[in-house]
């Protein structure tokens, strides 16, 4: 079939406002969003990086962001996200190789995905 | 099985879509360990002079050279999927993937520069 360009004013393409929501729409997405948050934590990551590398008062500085309210919540998120995206890419890894790819196994599978991070996300906001 | 006719002007359906899964694999091995390392560091479990005995090892390096790469393949192919899916005019497309390339090199080459100038 030949390319047509798109009328800008279409519907984007994973149609959120017209399908009915179900629980592996909710890990896809979710897949994406805790992809952005760790993209967007690398340069924080770098700040960190290069201050717990420096000197003493450098690392003294980035020490006590973290235990700020701010420097807590990023750890959690960033953790959130991670455990989230690594988990759920398992799972789609696991789809890819043919494993549990039946509609039933998918959304069983998403949903011990979630359960699981909601899991941790308390974990973590209790510990931190 | 079906084979896809017209592969679009990528020319070939594997490339981006292997290199994302093999980046994957490295991934979930590697982003685990300085994650646990900011951990510790938070706790205080890890103190700075710890940090760096662990940071500045040839191994932890040479990890850590790894993971950058593997993040960078692994950012690029979601995010450029994000767009294109969201971004439908392709003067908007074009430009934005391009930014985006630019500054993920920006970030590898700075931070594979403080990696390896740890003495």
């Amino acid at each position: 079939m030949p390319y047509r360009p798109k009328n800008p004013q279409g519907p984007l393409s994973p149609r959120l406002s017209i399908y009915r929501w179900h629980v592996g729409m909710v890990a896809s997405i979710g897949h994406r969003i805790s992809g952005l948050v760790l993209v967007l934590f690398v340069p924080l990551y770098l700040w960190l990086l290069r201050g717990m590398t420096g000197s003493e008062d450098n690392f003294g500085i980035v020490s006590a962001w973290l235990h700020s309210g701010l420097g807590k919540v990023s750890i959690w998120l960033v953790g959130v996200s991670l455990i989230y995206h690594f988990c759920n890419g398992v799972r789609f890894l696991a789809i890819d190789a043919g494993w549990g790819d039946s509609r039933d196994s998918m959304r069983l599978s998403a949903r011990v995905v979630i359960f699981v991070t909601v899991f941790a996300a308390l974990l973590l906001a209790v510990m931190l | 099985m079906r084979m896809t006719k017209e592969p679009g002007s990528a020319h070939s359906g594997l490339s981006d879509w292997y290199w994302q899964r093999l980046s994957a694999v490295v991934l979930a091995l590697l982003l685990p360990l300085p994650f646990f390392l900011l951990v510790a560091v938070y706790t205080g479990s890890v103190d700075q002079q710890g940090l760096l005995d662990i940071l500045d090892h040839v191994v932890s390096r040479l990890l850590h050279t790894i993971l950058i790469m593997a993040l960078i393949v692994h950012a690029y192919a979601g995010l450029k999927v994000i767009i294109e899916d969201y971004v439908h005019i392709v003067a908007w497309r074009i430009p934005l993937i391009g930014v985006m390339l630019v500054m993920m090199s920006m970030f590898g080459i700075w931070w594979l520069a403080m990696i390896w100038a740890w003495i």
